[in-house]
């Protein structure tokens, strides 16, 4: 018999390389691959050829799967360490096109190496978070997401003591995906999987406060996109005005700027963006110039962003640009694609008003809480190059984001403004200090700006100054 | 049985006496040596690569072409006979060209997609000049997007002529036109 697929290659097209690896290795040890069981110690060839015959037998064999992990528990002598690692190789090159029954054996097998801590199976966890598609209500991804809670739920005792860190990577993705599920409507489908996501959010939340604060000001972003489910509107009315029901022993949470302050790391933005996705991304930004992209974009679009709700994954994708994508100078100063191009097609391709709303909040939100001490200046510089370099041919994007700007510092948290006056002009004060415009001019002075607009600007920056002097 | 190593190796070596080497060791050296060299030689045959770039293409009755490109374009399906074919634009980091899809190829790939050519042949088919895979060839895709480009030149918009001595070769003459006709640059 000849060893079964795990992916379904349409005919023309190569196989991958990895899955070439597992199949070999599986047809070649196919005959140690049933007990009894050699006795004999493996070479380390021999082992890590083992490794992977037994993860492709598993894959491809139900029905011996319980055979195949008794065997891997026989042999183990590195911690499950090559084992995990070609997991998480899986995971990352061929997730997506996996066949279904592959898939199922590839959840199981990742349960039983929590149930091992096989070392490195919290980047097996995460990765799998990532293979979640966002703006996605299709059986399939539901099906991960239902996987996913469920066993994070299972496992919670256990997470929580070997790697809370998993837990934060779940609360942010879950809270995104939420909003997502929420907008489905009462299907009834995606009514019990709606609940089991609240549940483990709200567990994360009420009983363990330090792994939301682990994510920073992100956290308070995603929250405020849910406020229209009732747990998550007590959670923000608590965080905001009764912060003291988080204390616990040894932490105390004081006010909702302890939030803002922290800057969230951009393993977060990751999170949201898949592999694939990201491979993409970062390829237009080192390899394409400028001029040229159109045709990527194009690509680009039309395998992700090919449906009317899949605009909503543009907000991901842009804070990612932001947070996750820092290119070097020499790529700065070259004629490739800048980040700031590509957000700008982005923020034109949204067509829904609110999704537009929320892009601008994804650029500008550092912005509101920059602390040059915490932040980093490159997080700022895409939404600042936008509105300057929009000014010769599209002036009513850099009147639009300016006013969007000055509209967040005045009520996205009317009694912290002046968090917000001190983020804001700070952020332009550094953006000018490294030269990254040369003055304020170019917005103040620019004739095509509305005089309003402009006096606003000039006023935000002169308190801003004040109250840092 | 014991040797010296020859006074010419000697000369210019440290000041430490000259090792004496035993005949069967040296023997056993030239033998892993003569191996080393094989395997060497089989190594850089294995991973001798016949890729050519596409600005390198020269229009010619073998199919020896291989290559990889990224599709820009594709255009609509027609028929030929009983067979499908389907004309597309293809391009590398050096120069676009015409391939031309036949039978089930047309419906394998898609414009974004990277596909390796084994054996394609570079011809003059009803006058147009194409690449195709032709019955010996092989088109593969291998991936997508990752790949730069360019659309100028076009190796299929260029007029050759045959070389004054030798026929069967032939030499650029002049552009046609700098991008392809069929498929034009988006503005």
């Amino acid at each position: 018999m000849a060893a079964l697929k795990l992916t379904l290659t349409p005919p023309l097209e190569a196989e991958n390389a990895l899955e070439t690896s597992l199949r070999e290795a599986f047809e070649s040890q196919k005959q140690s691959l049933r007990p009894p069981f050699s006795l004999a110690i493996p070479s380390p060839d021999q082992y890590t050829l083992l490794n992977r015959a037994i993860l492709h037998g598993v894959l491809t064999e139900p029905q011996f799967a319980k055979t195949h992990i008794k065997h891997l528990h026989a042999i183990v002598t590195d911690g499950y360490a090559t084992f995990v690692t070609l997991l998480l190789d899986l995971v990352n090159h061929l997730y997506p096109k996996l066949l279904a029954s592959v898939k199922t054996q590839l959840l199981w097998l990742t349960d039983q190496t929590v149930c091992v801590l096989g070392i490195g199976y919290d980047a097996v966890l995460v990765s799998l978070l990532r293979q979640i598609v966002g703006a996605d209500c299709g059986d399939v991804n539901l099906w991960l997401c239902s996987k996913l809670v469920t066993l994070f739920l299972e496992q919670w005792d256990c997470l929580l003591e070997d790697s809370p860190h998993v837990l934060s990577f779940a609360l942010y993705t879950f809270l995104r995906v939420l909003t997502d599920h929420c907008r489905g409507g009462s299907v009834e489908k995606l009514e019990t999987l709606k609940r089991l996501e609240i549940h483990l959010c709200v567990k994360i939340v009420r009983e363990e406060f330090h792994l939301c604060l682990k994510i920073g000001r992100d956290f308070i972003r995603l929250l405020q996109d849910l406020v229209h489910v009732p747990e998550f509107r007590a959670i923000l009315k608590d965080i905001v005005f009764n912060p003291c029901v988080f204390n616990v022993v040894g932490f105390e949470f004081k006010d909702v700027s302890q939030i803002y302050s922290t800057r969230t790391s951009s393993r977060y933005s990751l999170l949201r963006i898949s592999p694939d996705m990201e491979t993409q991304l970062r390829f237009l930004l080192t390899s394409i110039k400028l001029g040229n992209q159109k045709r990527h974009q194009v690509w680009f679009g039309k395998k992700f962003l090919n449906e009317p709700d899949k605009e909503f994954v543009i907000v991901d994708i842009v804070r990612f640009i932001c947070c996750g994508h820092h290119p070097p100078n020499e790529i700065i100063q070259s004629d490739i694609v800048p980040r700031w191009a590509l957000i700008g097609w982005l923020l034109t391709s949204c067509r829904r008003n609110h999704v537009v709303a929320n892009v601008k909040l994804a650029l500008f939100y550092d912005w509101l809480f920059f602390d040059e001490r915490v932040d980093t200046i490159m997080n700022i510089e895409p939404a600042v190059l936008l509105m300057v370099h929009s000014i010769p041919k599209y002036v009513d994007i850099t009147h639009a984001l300016l006013e969007f700007l000055l509209h967040l510092v005045d009520s996205y948290d009317v009694e912290r403004k002046s968090v917000m006056v001190k983020g804001v002009s700070s952020a332009f004060q550094l953006l000018v200090r490294k030269g990254v415009i040369r003055s304020l001019d170019v917005l103040i002075s620019c004739p095509a700006l509305h005089p309003a607009l402009k006096e606003r600007l000039k006023k935000l920056v002169a308190c801003g100054m004040i109250g840092s002097s | 049985m014991q040797i010296k190593l020859p006074v010419h190796l000697r000369v210019g070596l440290c000041s430490r006496p000259p090792q004496r080497v035993c005949v069967q060791e040296v023997l056993e050296r030239e033998v892993r040596l003569s191996y080393w060299n094989k395997v060497k030689q089989w190594r850089s045959w294995r991973n001798k690569s016949d890729m050519v770039l596409l600005k390198d293409i020269v229009p010619a009755a073998h199919n020896n072409i291989e290559s990889k490109f990224i599709v820009l374009e594709k255009g609509s399906t027609a028929l030929e006979g009983k067979n499908r074919i389907c004309l597309t634009l293809v391009a590398d980091e050096t120069a676009a060209v015409h391939l031309q899809l036949w039978g089930d190829e047309c419906n394998a790939f898609d414009s974004g997609d990277i596909i390796h050519l084994r054996k394609g042949i570079f011809s003059y088919q009803h006058g147009n000049l194409i690449l195709r895979a032709g019955k010996r060839g092989k088109l593969e895709k291998s991936g997508e997007f990752v790949m730069s480009y360019v659309e100028i030149p076009n190796m299929s918009e260029i007029h050759w002529i045959p070389h004054a001595t030798n026929s069967k070769y032939y030499i650029q003459d002049y552009v046609i036109s700098p991008h392809s006709r069929i498929f034009p640059p988006i503005p």
